[in-house]
């Protein structure tokens, strides 16, 4: 009922363009930042922050990631866990040879490393298509895998072969490393994120995101117009690699807190990303964000939410019936509704514009 | 609302010159040469697998002819990027709607403005400053050309949703969205009923006439193709069999003879 | 001129100088290649007759396994576990059939083989929550299949052949035998490839879509069984058989995603070449390049043909 746009009217094309067109939408983005930002690290738990709301950072900008490349440019990658990897290892080399440059600085440039890795490993896609290039990013997943494991250079010749994640400060707080406090670590990856959503959402909303999508919808028709498909389709796995290198660098110094990296860049999880832009919704930005707060708080309603309900699982069964959920939900997804969550949520934002009158 | 061309109007703007093209031992077009006039409307006819398809897709460089020459505006070319001849000013709709369909029909338009749009990618991330400007500038020449071919209701309508007629008349707006000087519409009308082949036999007129744009194109229907066109050029099996203004063709033998068969 | 001394000369060189132990990677580059191709022709199975790129063979394997050790081990006869087994299979591929592709028809083939994505994980988690998630022995001495090796004295020295691999090579060559025959001079194999070409004109002519494929899904089940034996006759029944599994894609990139034949090249290339790289040129930057050089070789193979080794050039039209 508060949801209309009566008597909004759009007087400048400007205006008509604008992200979000609707005054009620944009108090509520308004609404949500203030949560984000004063809400929930006033009075969200530590075990919250850290093992919900950091995660769901870290998926939602690699998601982000990959919708750029898979759903609005129509490649799809399984190499997404490999390009976070890169931003990772490059982020730790450049910890260590630049000790001085602030930490928020490198994890930004380390995406850099991966948006140039992503596209070498993008030019294949001038010539290959759809599932062809699925396995053009294979390779990517399996040989920069193998580097993370077998180039002792790129974690410092550690015997663990882990990543140590040096302790780094901004205004004298820790940021990084095991005195950083989830408060802190937070506030890092949501100004990243949200920084990042926003660059992401101008440049789809431009005329580099117009090519992207036509070159996902036809691309003949679209070099036919005048769009070079290879600088198109290159530029968006650079993009998508910058995101991803950012997310696997936020992941490891603000999530992990170090660790075997490599095992943690495996194909799996390129997979869990390619889920969450699947049920977030194929093409959608805040389709990412459904995804991600769906994919990464599964397992954790699955471990603690249903004892608390009354339905006792062991540890072990609770992950089986989590794949299992997640596959039944792909599909679920894929035939009732292939634009993901974030098409329930168009839908339903335009039911409750009309409502209660919907002719 | 153009920038003058290089040619004048009536002289050659485009000539195809001994073109052959071959799919391994499948021979598409074979010798064919004809000329385009500036500012005129020029159709291509000819029976299914004539060939007709495959000649505009040699014009605008999506196939390589393996014989002959194109000249457009004088350069002569026998290779390029589509792009590049996109670049030139060749413009085109296609046979099988071609839309970006997840695309509402405004940013389909836009998309067509690609060409013209040059703010590099940092003014991109920001979306504000010369990029915004960039963009309301081609919103206005998007919303004249929405207005020419009156399709205002359905300028946030995703096209994969809009009956077929809208499409075609979209995907024309999306051709003129570039502002081409060779326009090259491959059966424009194919599918549509008789109202909706009136509406576009006058936007065709109109695009002629008010931007001067030169336009050729492959229609099945013969009174339009007489109604509409200067000259005409027809192809059968991939050969050129003849070439001349509409009421010649109407009367050449060996068209009669392609159209209605030859009595053995 | 060091590296170039160890990378293009020193290998064959050490080919020449021990024969014995090229055939011997030779050998167990092919055997790789043969369950590759086993895979992968579950693959083009379906890929022919529903255009489906499934995503899920590889998980079907080892499904397939897991169900016949699984039943085995509660305590059903090996032989009545395998009819079993093929039971199960086909009870899948009816699911399958009903619940996913149905209702995905005439969706983009994108779709399609993202719901194959869904399949996989729904068959882990649900493998492992009846099966549990330890790797298991295969029943293969069960099921007769021999043990051992043959050793034979060739070219200087030893070279030994697993029973269980040349039992796999005939088993596979007898199989693929049969399919072809199947799919070439029955009536349901027409009617396959009928589908195969064209969805709509095959309905339109009163082909059972739903019908083939669930006869189809049903075939890539009874391949999946035979290479789960296979397979875990040579190393143990887990899950870890899903990455292996993934590296049917670039057999099948190889060989073309419809051409059976192509399958089976493919795969044997692969597996070769994988063992030969590894054996000879892995030690070069560390070893263990096996887990990458398939898709290496895929790709590099893909620039130069990009339609496969026995597909046609692809004429875009528009």
């Amino acid at each position: 009922m508060f949801y209309r746009e009566t008597g909004q009217f759009k007087t400048s094309y400007q205006a008509d363009m604008a992200v979000f067109p609707i005054r009620q939408d944009r108090i509520g983005l308004a609404l949500i930042l203030l949560a984000a930002f004063v809400v929930i690290p006033f009075f969200g738990s530590d075990f919250i922050i850290s093992s919900v709301m950091i995660p769901f950072l870290v998926f939602s900008l690699a998601a982000i990631g990959l919708n750029i490349l898979t759903g609005y440019t129509g490649l799809i990658s399984l190499g997404t866990a490999a390009f976070m990897g890169v931003g990772a290892y490059a982020c730790y080399k450049l910890t260590t040879f630049f000790p001085n440059i602030n930490i928020i600085v490198l994890i930004l440039v380390s995406g850099l490393f991966s948006a140039a890795v992503g596209v070498l490993f993008g030019l294949p896609s001038l010539r290959i298509k759809g599932f062809y290039l699925a396995v053009a990013t294979l390779a990517a997943q399996f040989f920069l895998q193998w580097c993370f494991v077998r180039v002792p250079w790129l974690f410092n010749y550690n015997a663990s072969g882990a990543i140590e994640v040096p302790q780094r400060t901004l205004f004298d707080i820790p940021i990084t490393g095991a005195l950083a406090s989830p408060e802190t670590r937070y506030f890092v990856c949501l100004g990243l994120v949200v920084v990042l959503t926003w660059f992401a959402s101008n440049l789809l909303h431009g005329r580099i995101g117009r090519s992207w999508m036509a070159v996902r919808d036809m691309d003949i028709a679209a070099e036919l117009m005048g769009i070079r498909l290879l600088n198109t389709k290159l530029l968006a796995f650079a993009v998508s690699s910058f995101y991803c290198g950012v997310a696997g660098a936020m992941m490891i110094f603000l999530w992990y807190g170090g660790g075997e990296a490599a095992d943690v860049f495996s194909i799996r999880l390129s997979f869990n990303i390619l889920f969450m832009v699947i049920i977030g919704g194929l093409g959608s930005l805040v389709g990412s964000f459904f995804g991600a707060a769906f994919l990464a708080s599964l397992p954790t309603i699955m471990k603690f939410g249903l004892p608390a309900i009354g339905v006792p699982l062991a540890g072990a069964t609770a992950e089986h019936v989590t794949f299992m959920l997640v596959g039944a939900l792909i599909i679920f997804f894929l035939i009732v509704e292939p634009h993901g969550l974030a098409r329930l949520w168009q839908i339903g934002k335009q039911k409750l514009r009309t409502w209660p009158f919907p002719y | 609302m153009r920038a003058p061309g290089t040619v004048a109007a009536g002289e050659t703007l485009l000539a195809v010159e001994n073109v052959s093209l071959r799919f391994g031992g499948v021979k598409a077009i074979t010798d064919v040469s004809f000329d385009i006039r500036k500012g005129e409307i020029r159709a291509i006819i000819g029976p299914n697998g004539a060939g007709k398809t495959s000649m505009l897709n040699c014009i605008n460089g999506f196939y390589y002819p393996q014989e002959g020459r194109i000249t457009f505006k004088g350069e002569t070319r026998r290779r390029m990027r589509p792009y590049v001849a996109a670049s030139q000013g060749i413009a085109r709709t296609f046979q099988n709607v071609a839309l970006f369909k997840g695309m509402s029909t405004l940013d389909n338009i836009m998309a067509g403005r690609t060409l013209k749009m040059n703010r590099g990618f940092f003014w991109q991330l920001l979306r504000y400053g010369p990029a915004m400007a960039e963009e309301i500038e081609h919103r206005k020449v998007v919303e004249e050309i929405i207005d020419f071919l009156q399709i205002e209701h359905i300028r946030k309508v995703p096209v994969g949703k809009l009956p077929y007629g809208l499409q075609k008349r979209v995907e024309l707006a999306r051709a003129l969205a570039m502002e081409p000087e060779l326009l090259l519409l491959d059966e424009p009308m194919a599918g549509m009923n008789l109202e909706e082949k009136e509406d576009m036999c006058r936007f065709i007129l109109d695009v002629n006439q008010q931007y001067g744009t030169t336009i050729a194109l492959i229609e099945h229907d013969m009174g339009v193709v007489m109604d509409l066109s200067d000259r005409v050029v027809v192809l059968e099996y991939g050969r050129k069999i003849a070439d001349g203004t509409p009421e010649a063709v109407k009367r050449d033998q060996r068209v009669i003879d392609a159209y209605l068969g030859v009595a053995h | 001129m060091d590296t170039l001394y160890a990378v293009f000369i020193d290998p064959f060189m050490q080919m020449g100088s021990a024969p014995d132990l090229l055939v011997q990677t030779l050998w167990e580059g092919l055997v790789a290649g043969v369950l590759y191709a086993l895979i992968a022709l579950g693959f083009v199975l379906i890929f022919k007759a529903s255009g489906v790129f499934n995503f899920a063979q590889g998980i079907m394997v080892v499904f397939a396994a897991l169900t016949l050790v699984g039943l085995y081990e509660k305590g059903v006869p090996a032989w009545i576990a395998v009819f079993l087994t093929l039971g199960v299979m086909f009870l899948l591929a009816v699911t399958i059939e009903r619940v996913v592709l149905r209702p995905l028809v005439n969706q983009p083939d994108i779709i399609l083989f993202m719901a194959t994505f869904g399949i996989t994980y729904f068959l882990i988690g649900f493998g492992e929550s009846l099966f549990g998630g330890n790797p298991k022995q295969m029943i293969a001495g069960e099921l007769g299949l021999p043990r051992g090796a043959v050793e034979m004295k060739m070219l200087g020295g030893f070279v030994s052949f697993q029973k269980i691999d040349i039992a796999a090579a005939i088993i596979a060559s007898a199989m693929i035998a049969g399919l072809a025959v199947f799919f070439q001079y029955t009536r349901i194999g027409r009617a396959l490839r009928a589908v195969a070409d064209s969805h709509k004109a095959a309905l339109s002519v009163g082909i059972s879509l739903n019908q083939i494929w669930v006869i189809v899904w049903f075939a890539a089940g009874i391949v999946a069984l035979v290479t789960g034996i296979m397979w875990g006759a040579r190393s143990d029944v887990s899950f870890a058989l899903e990455i292996v599994a993934l590296k049917a894609l670039p057999v099948l990139i190889l060989g073309g995603f419809t051409s059976v034949p192509g399958a089976i090249v493919g795969g044997l290339l692969i597996g070769v070449g994988e063992k030969l790289g590894e054996f000879y040129w892995g030690p070069l930057i560390g070893g263990g390049i096996e887990s990458w050089l398939a898709y290496f070789i895929a790709l590099a193979f893909l620039l130069f043909r990009p339609q496969g080794l026995f597909g046609d050039k692809i004429i875009e039209r528009i």
